[in-house]
């Protein structure tokens, strides 16, 4: 069985581990979690009672063992996707958009260019204002698949309010349907109306 | 300079409330704020215009620069006069430090940190103390001038209210989590820029507002401030955590489970008197009970004024400012947390 050993380790490192451990493990397995730290027995317990982890805990000398068993196989991670789905109050917008016609910034350098977009792209989370939408036309919806380098940052701009439109027109001339991962499609009306009343446009 | 915990270090609520039983309180009809309301300063009449506000804060270092450490050392304590509606006027320094371990660069460098963020506030510093101690620590006790009747406390809040919080949470957890190794430099940058931030314009707004009920974000999470703003006012509190502002990979850190020792004491502290609803996500309940270091200031405004002060508050520099929640008669529990 696998043991996770936090002995001498200091909240909050217990809960980390305890965590990586349940995220690694499958469904039915059980593995062992150790603390000889006080705080942390009771600080993992509490963690794992609030989540409905099933486990027991045995204390043997100052230190703690925990049985810990994944029941539902659901890896935390389902934990994360139910408030993904919520908005997060972050940054406020500016009245501007940003339009991505390519998968590359820039002219010259191919290689350049695709390095180069996809920084652009990370550093947008950094801005003081996001922007309200960003707009993906031709070979810039191929940026919004979920392969894409770039896709986890463009969730999480989506989560942070930006929205994200694709021309459909471009995602099926491109045959990538069925690997969009983030944004919704969108038809040129829309794309033309959304660049008419923004305030101003941005082409990386 | 080794960091250990800002506001984590304070002694755990619960444990603290039980030494806090054998203090004995004061009797003086001059003494408009005394320690049974648990507000942020302590504040006594002088006449019918002036009341003096006292309060002081101090801890061990929360980031390795001896500088940025006083900076947000000093914005943390003059912050408590701030959320009691007063003007701060004078300090002194409070300061722990191991003159045999750490070169005397460091503490000169921490205690012009906290000079340079006093003059900020317009605070003079005109003494203080320093001991030998195995670890670093510095502070203020700060005095400043309130009037009587214009006092923003932790009792002032009125069933009907909404609440507004002027700074987004979680120092604590990503300064764990930058301790740690699991988020960078710029996160770090972030949250200490936050720290720093004084709750002067914040303080400006209320009273442009005239607001009778506020306390500032700090040791016990936004959670337990909130409690103590609802013992006080004998009301009850809803927050949305999901209106909350955080601070970038709050959230992430969080689902790493990187969850503070303070942030249990603090919920343990105040399970009793919260209800948890069913939808609410465990992360984001984590968060709300996460330890902060000279957070923002929590205010409660008629419903009416909530979207002017809110509009105020950002043209002030504050624009993370954003309405969390609300404010009820006495229900059965003191705090409500949804998602």
């Amino acid at each position: 069985m696998r043991t996770v050993d936090t002995k001498g380790q200091k909240c909050p490192v217990p809960i980390i581990e305890t965590k990586k451990a349940l995220r690694a493990s499958q469904k039915g397995e059980s593995f062992l979690v150790l603390t000889d730290n006080k705080t942390a027995f009771s600080n993992i317990s509490r963690f794992l009672n609030d989540n409905k982890i099933k486990f027991s805990v045995l204390e043997k000398s100052g230190e703690w063992i925990f049985n810990i068993t994944n029941e539902t196989g659901e890896n935390i991670t389902t934990a994360a996707e139910d408030y993904c789905s919520e908005p997060i109050a972050h940054l406020e917008k500016g009245n501007y958009i940003i339009v991505l016609t390519s998968d590359k910034m820039g002219e010259g350098d191919e290689e350049l260019g695709h390095l180069l977009i996809s920084n652009f792209i990370k550093a947008l989370k950094d801005l003081d204002r996001l922007p309200q939408k960003m707009v993906f036309y031709n070979k810039g919806v191929t940026l919004v698949t979920k392969n894409s380098p770039v896709i986890e940052h463009l969730k999480d701009l989506e989560k942070m309010g930006v929205e994200l439109l694709l021309c459909a027109t471009c995602v099926n001339h491109y045959s990538l349907e069925a690997s969009i991962g983030a944004g919704t499609l969108s038809n040129m009306y829309t794309i033309a109306a959304t660049m008419a009343s923004a305030g101003h446009i941005i082409r990386p | 300079m080794v960091e250990q915990g800002g506001c984590s270090s304070k002694i755990p609520p619960k444990q603290l409330e039980e030494v806090l039983r054998y203090l004995p309180i004061a009797e003086d009809p001059d003494i408009l704020v005394n320690i049974d309301t648990q507000d942020d300063a302590g504040v006594y009449r002088i006449n019918d215009e002036l009341a003096l506000v006292f309060t002081t804060d101090f801890f061990p270092p929360v980031c390795s620069d001896p500088y940025e450490f006083g900076q947000i050392a000093a914005a943390n304590s003059i912050s408590d006069v701030y959320a009691m509606g007063g003007m701060p006027i004078l300090a002194l320094n409070i300061m722990m430090f191991p003159a045999s371990k750490l070169p005397v660069e460091a503490y000169s460098q921490i205690v012009k940190g906290g000079f340079d963020k006093a003059t900020e506030a317009g605070v003079k510093i005109i003494g203080g103390h320093t001991i030998d101690d195995t670890t670093p620590k510095y502070g203020l006790a700060v005095v400043g001038f309130a009037h009587p009747k214009k006092l923003t406390t932790n009792a002032g809040a009125k069933p009907g209210d909404i609440l507004i919080l002027t700074k987004p949470i979680g120092s604590g957890i990503i300064l764990a989590g930058h301790r740690l190794g699991m988020t960078g430099e710029a996160d770090l940058k972030e949250a200490l820029e936050y720290m720093k931030l004084l709750n002067k314009s914040g303080a400006e707004v209320m009273k442009k507002f005239g607001i009778t009920g506020a306390t500032d974000i700090t040791g016990f999470g936004l959670a337990g401030h909130a409690l103590k703003m609802a013992r006080a006012g004998n009301v009850s509190i809803n927050i949305t955590m999901t209106a909350v502002p955080l601070m970038n990979s709050t959230l992430k850190l969080v689902d790493e489970g990187c969850i503070p020792g303070a942030s249990f004491s603090n919920l343990d502290y105040s399970e009793t008197d919260t209800d948890f609803s069913a939808d609410l996500n465990y992360n984001l309940k984590m968060i709300a009970f996460d330890a902060q270091t000279s957070g923002g200031l929590l205010i409660s405004v008629q419903e009416s004024k909530a979207e002017e002060m809110l509009s105020e508050l950002k043209s002030a520099g504050l624009n993370m400012s954003a309405i969390i929640g609300y404010v009820t008669t006495r229900k059965e529990k003191l705090l409500y947390l949804s998602s």
